[in-house]
Parts: C-alpha cells; structure tokens; sequence
C-alpha cells in the first residue's frame, strides 16, 4: 500500500530507570491517501501520545515514521529528519480538535487562509484557497464571520478546512466530534470521509464516540500502548 | 501576511480602547506633571524677563529678593547708578500675602516699585499705567480684579486702574503692583497697636526720654515709624557693558550682593523650586512605574485569555517571533492610544489648573518615547509567558 503516514516500531518512553513509563510500545499503522481509520482506547491507553508523536510534537523514542513516502523519523538515522518541525506541522500535517480552536479574532476565511500565509503563499492566493475549502464544506456563505457567530457544526467544518488548507498528506483529528449531537457527529464524519476522497488525504480520528466508530473501515484499538487493528464496520451514514 | 495583534485589537477594540483610556488619563496625569515643572520654570523665567532688570542688587551674603528674605536701604540705588555701565537702577519690593478682594482673600504678590522704572509691568492688556503717587495698582489678570475695583491691602485701599498678564512668581501667585512708597509701607510698617505698645515702651525708657531733651523721643518715635529699606535694586545696564563686570563691581564697591540674569535663574531654577521639581520627578517616576505595571497586568492578562489559541497558532506552524510580535504590537497599540488621549486630556485640562502649566511639544515626543519603551517592556512579561506555551496543550488532556 502507498502510505499517506507510515509508523513502523513507534516506542515512547516518559521518563527514566524505576519511573518510566512506556506510553506506547512497538507501535505499527498504516493508512493509504483518502482513507480515514478510526484509533480507538480507554483513557491513559496512549491515545494521546501517539497523537502527538504524529503530530510532530513531541520525539518518540524509537521507531520510523514515513509521511507521504518520505521518512520523517527514524530513531535509527538520529531522530527527525528536519529541525523545523514547526515548518514540518504547517506544511505536512493537520490538525482537528475536539473544540474547533478557531482563532476568534479572524474571520471564516483568514482562519483557514491563515496557514497558507504562515507557508509563505500571497495573501490573495491564500484566500483563494480558503474559498475553495469553505465551497466544499458548504461554509462559504459564512466566510466573512466571525468563529463566535458560528454555529458548532460550522465551526467543526471551518476547522476541518482549516486542517485542508496546506493539503497535508495527513490530518490527525482528536475527537473532533465529542461536542457535537449524533446527527451532526455523523456528518462530520461524512465531511471527513468526503474530503479524505477528494483531497486524497490520509485521516486518523481519535475517538471514544459509539455513534462513529461503526463508520470506519479499519480501526487501530490501543491498550497500555499497543495497538491492534480490526477491520470495522464501515456503515453507511444516510 | 494577516496582522494578528491588528485583528485582535479590532475584534475586541471596545475593551481596548476603554483600556486605552484609562491608561490614557494616566499618561495624560503624568504629562501635566511635567507640564506643572515646566510652567513654574516659564514662570521663573518670565518673572525675571518682567522686571526689566539685568542685574539684582540685593543685601549681602543673600540670595535674594525671591528665594531669601533681603533688605537693603532705599537709598543704595544712588550709589550704584553712579557706577560705570549702569544705565538705571530702581528699589523694588516683593511681598507674598493674602490681598482682600470683596469678602475674600486672594494670595498675591504685591510688588513696589518707581513709575518709568526697572520693575513696572512692561505691559498692559488694560487700562492705564500708575499716574498716582499712591493708591493705585496695577493686577495681573489673575488675581481676578477687575478695572476699577478695589484692592486692600494692610490698611488701605487701592484702585485697579490696569491689567497685566503672566506677572507671576516664581511659586505661581499673580502680581499686583503698587508704588514704591505704599509697598514700603505695607511690608514694613506696624499696625497701630504695635506703635502705641513701642511709643509707650520708648517713652518709659528713662535713656530715650529725658527731661533735659525734649525733641529726643519725637526722634527716636519718628526713626522708629519710618522705614527706609527695600528689598532689592534693579539695575539695567549700559549698552556695551558686560552684566558680570557691572555685577562685579557693585559687589566690590558697594558691599552688596549683585546678581545676573543668568544667576538670577540658576537660583530660582536650581534652588527655589528645586525641591518642586524632585517632589514632580518623583511622581512622574511613580506615574511611570504604575503606568508599566498597568500595561504589563493588561498584556499579560490577556495573553493568559488567549493561551488557548496560542497553543494552537504554534501548532500549526505560527513562529514564536510572530507570536512575539503579536503581543507587543498590542502592548504598543494601546501605548499609542493611552498617549493619545493623555494628551488630548492634558491639553483640555492644564488651562483649568490655578498655576501655569506649559504643555511642550519635546516633553510629549520625550513622553511618546517613554511610552512606547516602557510597553515594549511591559508586554516581555507577556511574551515569556506565550512563548512557554506547549502546543501540545492543543492537543488531547
């Protein structure tokens, strides 16, 4: 399979000698462009961690991890590949959380089109592309408001074009549907699998929500982390 | 590239601008102190360039006439005038006191002097010079003395017949000029009771009342009522004589203490009001500090209202200097409005202060200076704080 994101032996160790503590252990995913996996485990499971060792926000301790083909880690070769990893979040990762976090003094439209600009592209560019995004999540009739006159969904759809609009090869989304009712946590999810198609992205969703987890074709279960991985239900959302 | 602190600052201007605001009136606070300072050294300044005199003669080992206590015998000025390089010299008297004006009292100070003289008002926004040997004076606008009405002073009373302005002293109290001789007489002469008491007690001195001179305690009675002295000589000098070698030799020949222009200002400037200007150098600090603290609590708290959205800004690739950037952008943002309606506040206020406040065009750009430096620094506090931000925080508990 051509991986979207690639982790082969991911460890992380917090701490030293009597009070280490091991958060994940030998860790192994993989997901294609365009295919949203759901990561599934119980508080303190190591959910978390991962996330952020994906993320590029913290170092794991051993193991390689491959984005779009190009090795982004790899313990053995002396850690990161690149020492921006703020360059490497901006450019080759998004990011869904469980609050959408839009920056409230920016409108629709400088939130998403923020992070083509941190990227160095033309302001008018930029916006372009935040349009483009906003179209596809049917938000653009919001594109001059401000995140607080959003409604929730809204918001979620703003953020998720936020997490679009460099085209990273992957999005890491923490619980992004944990605020949300069930009718609007499944279209979100629907928005997810959609854009994943259609911009050929890589998606993991962290989540404890029973409503979505029948949604995913594959699921990675984490416990004292380790993860295995099922295939799921992949149901339909009408 | 977006303006984050540009945007922030319009998203929530209205708590920026009452912030602002108030910040502002204690800018505004602190401009007018130095603006108190200024107008007293103006006012020094004025006072002297008032008198028309370039040299002050004055009694010795004093620094007077304003900032000690001086007298001199009215009839020194002759001795001077008879000195090369001095073109006129004139007695003047200066009394701080509290004048009647209709049921109240108003603090003056009443100058003495000789018509056509150094120490005449040089100016008149109304009515008429001093034509009178006595009775008569001449207020500056603000003591509130209209023409015609009537001053007392000690047991007298005075018409106004002229208006003069910005004759202050050097503490700020307006002027009201009357002839020499009435001065004379207001700064120096004893109410009746007090005479009565001296007579009396002369007269039962059996040295200076003797029966085998008759005239002998008239005289002592007369020396005693009578008062010759003054408080200085304002002496004008000859073109093409240096002041400091006409000053020189009025100390040298006349055993008096003679003070130039520019000695006249370093004692009024450096000594008489220098315990003033350390006492408003001294608030500004305070002002100064309050100010920063202020700007420094704002900024921070806002910044911790924010840590949120930080965390996730640097997450997704925000770098810490634009982060930076942001905060004290904001910092000097509201330094500038602060500065603005400080300034607008000081401007509409300092006329309504009883004393001169000069509001000077280098002290605000000194201020606009102090300002921006002391946000700049206030707003580190802040930017530490954001730049300890894990983005992790963005992510997951």
């Amino acid at each position: 399979m051509d991986a979207g994101i690639r982790i082969e032996g991911l460890s992380k160790r917090y701490g030293e000698g009597d009070t280490a503590v091991e958060a994940l252990k030998d860790v192994n995913m993989s997901i294609a462009p365009g295919e949203v996996v759901g990561l599934v485990g119980p508080s303190g499971s190591g959910k978390t961690t991962l996330l952020k060792c994906l993320g590029a926000v913290i170092e794991p301790t051993r193991g390689r991890m491959t984005l779009g083909g190009e090795v982004i880690y790899d313990s053995a070769a002396g850690g990161w590949k690149t020492k921006d990893l703020r360059a490497l979040r901006r450019d080759r990762i998004g990011f869904i959380f469980q609050a959408p976090y839009l920056i409230p003094f920016l409108d629709v439209t400088d939130n998403v089109a923020l992070l083509p600009m941190l990227a160095g592209r033309a302001n008018g560019a930029s916006r372009a592309r935040a349009l483009e995004l906003l179209q596809a999540l049917d938000v653009a009739h919001r594109a001059r408001a401000q995140p607080s006159e959003l409604s929730g969904g809204e918001q979620q759809r703003v953020s998720i074009a936020r997490a679009l609009a460099n085209q990273p090869p992957v999005i890491l989304a923490d619980e992004p549907t944990a605020p949300l009712d069930s009718e609007r946590a499944l279209a979100v999810v629907r928005i997810l699998n959609r854009m994943a198609s259609q911009y050929q992205t890589a998606i993991i969703v962290v989540t404890h929500d029973e409503k979505i987890i029948p949604t995913f074709k594959r699921i990675y279960h984490i416990r004292d982390g380790r993860t295995v991985e099922e295939a799921g239900e992949g149901r339909e959302i009408s | 590239m977006i303006s984050l602190a540009g945007r922030d600052i319009l998203h929530s201007w209205g708590k920026f601008v009452l912030t602002g605001m108030g910040l502002g009136l204690l800018i505004g606070v602190t401009l007018t102190m130095a603006g108190v300072y200024r107008g007293m050294v103006d006012d020094a300044k004025v006072m002297l360039t008032n008198s028309g005199a370039d040299i002050w003669v004055v009694q010795k080992d004093t620094q007077g006439p304003y900032a000690e206590a001086s007298s001199i015998r009215d009839d020194a000025y002759r001795g001077v005038l008879g000195l090369p390089g001095v073109a006129q010299a004139a007695n003047v008297t200066y009394l701080t006191m509290q004048v009647r004006h209709g049921d109240t009292d108003e603090r003056a100070m009443v100058v003495g002097f000789e018509q056509g003289q150094p120490g005449e008002p040089n100016y008149l926004v109304a009515g008429r010079r001093l034509l009178r040997g006595h009775f008569e004076a001449i207020a500056d606008v603000k003591t509130g003395f209209r023409l015609g009405e009537r001053i007392v002073i000690r047991r007298h009373d005075y018409e106004v017949v002229g208006l003069t302005r910005r004759m202050v002293s050097s503490g700020g109290d307006p002027m009201v000029f009357i002839p020499l001789k009435d001065a004379q007489e207001a700064q120096f002469l004893k109410d009746n009771d007090s005479i009565i008491s001296d007579r009396a007690r002369t007269a039962a001195n059996p040295a200076l009342n003797r029966p085998g001179i008759p005239g002998l305690l008239d005289a002592v009675n007369a020396a005693q009522t009578v008062n010759h002295s003054v408080n200085a000589v304002l002496v004008r000098v000859a073109d093409g004589h240096p002041a400091e070698s006409v000053a020189q030799e009025i100390r040298r020949w006349k055993h008096l203490q003679a003070y130039t222009r520019e000695q006249m200002e370093e004692i009024l400037i450096a000594k008489l009001i220098a315990t003033s200007a350390k006492q408003i150098g001294m608030f500004l600090v305070i002002l100064t500090i309050v100010s920063a603290a202020i700007v420094a609590f704002i900024i921070y708290t806002m910044t911790l209202g924010k840590i949120r959205e930080i965390a996730v800004l640097k997450l997704i690739g925000t770098r810490n200097r634009s982060i930076a950037g942001m905060i004290l952008q904001q910092a000097l943002g509201l330094g500038l409005i602060g500065f603005v309606v400080g300034k607008i506040a000081a401007t509409i206020w300092a006329p309504a202060f009883p004393k001169y406040v000069l509001l000077e065009g280098a002290d605000a750009l000194r201020g606009f200076i102090i300002v921006m430096v002391v946000c700049a620094l206030a707003s580190t506090l802040a930017i530490r704080a954001a730049l300890k931000v894990d983005p992790a925080t963005a992510i997951g508990g």
